[in-house]
């Protein structure tokens, strides 16, 4: 009976769990050149970087002028995790610049996704940034 | 006798008045601890909406192409398609305050006092010509509400457009859509 149980109980997990992941294809020979930044991480959640994890970070400039942030993302996980960002913008001289501006966004990654998320700063005089990740509900 | 039964009714009044007040307690404006309604375009919403607008317009380099920067803009009609009654201000101003700020483009004034001043000044000096905005931003919000099961499901959708006032062509056209997701039983339209 008990390993009637747990067979279908595999069974169901292995129904329903495997919709979350995904699969890609994307083009070999890359024709852009990304600009890719050295980053500096602080990890407070282990649990969700073990989920979600920063693979890397590029930047670029607007025709206007600003700095445009790209952040690649891997969902390490075989199943759909739930997670909410956002940015911070900082100066030259590192005071942090359009803060009441910046929301929390939620977004969501599907198991073993790999994914950008990008954002645009709100003045010109934004020179660093910062991403903070946090998880979802 | 009388007393055993007042006393703790009074101390449950207390505890019921002032226990009342001790829930209340501030949260961050847009942060994660803000209550989501399904039924309502909540402010975390409008200030999504409005920086991802604000992002895309600036990145766009619209309002770059004008003779002499910044760009003045005109806030017009944003038309509301959905089921309640909300202020666009919560919308627009986001947008205006932040284009502002980016030294890009000035908004025209809604104030009567300072048109009326302007009117006096341009009399005063005998000037007739006023500077026409060089672009307009309208634009809708849309709902979209769907239902499977237990299951709802709202869509706002906020499209805005910036139109050049001497061509009449849109310029630039931004969508963002926030998709909120509820059991019926525990939130409902």
């Amino acid at each position: 009976m008990k390993t009637k149980i747990a067979a279908l109980f595999a069974l169901i997990l292995a129904v329903t769990g495997c919709h979350d992941t995904m699969n890609s294809v994307e083009n070999a020979q890359k024709e852009g050149q990304r600009n890719m930044v050295s980053d500096s991480r602080v990890v407070s959640d282990t649990g969700l970087n073990r989920k979600v994890n920063v693979v890397g970070v590029n930047t670029a400039m607007t025709p206007g002028g600003f700095l445009k942030v790209q952040v690649e993302l891997l969902n390490r996980t075989g199943s759909l995790q739930n997670f909410n960002y956002h940015f911070e913008w900082f100066d030259q001289n590192g005071m942090q610049v359009g803060g009441s501006s910046t929301a929390v966004i939620p977004d969501e990654i599907a198991g073993k996704e790999d994914k950008f998320i990008s954002a645009v700063s709100p003045t010109q005089a934004a020179k660093d940034f910062r991403l903070k990740l946090i998880l979802g509900q | 006798m009388k007393n055993k039964i007042i006393i703790p009714i009074v101390a449950a009044s207390a505890v019921f008045l002032t226990g009342c007040g001790t829930n209340a307690h501030y949260v961050a404006t847009g942060g994660t601890q803000n209550i989501v309604n399904i039924g309502q375009i909540n402010i975390q919403d409008y200030i999504q909406a409005a920086n991802a607008a604000t992002s895309d317009l600036l990145a766009s380099g619209a309002l770059d192409k004008v003779k002499s920067p910044p760009a003045v803009l005109f806030i017009s009609r944003i038309v509301n398609n959905t089921g309640q009654q909300i202020d666009t201000d919560l919308l627009t101003k986001k947008i205006s305050i932040a284009l502002l700020n980016s030294g890009k483009a000035m908004t025209t004034s809604t104030d009567p006092a300072a048109k009326g001043m302007k009117d006096e000044t341009d009399f005063m000096n005998d000037q007739k010509s006023q500077k026409v905005p060089d672009f307009t931003l309208s634009g809708k919000i849309i709902q979209l509400n769907a239902r499977a099961g237990n299951t709802t499901q709202a869509t706002y959708s906020f499209q805005l457009s910036l139109n050049d006032t001497r061509s009449g062509y849109q310029v630039w056209e931004g969508e963002k859509e926030i998709t909120k997701q509820g059991t019926q039983g525990t939130i409902g339209f």
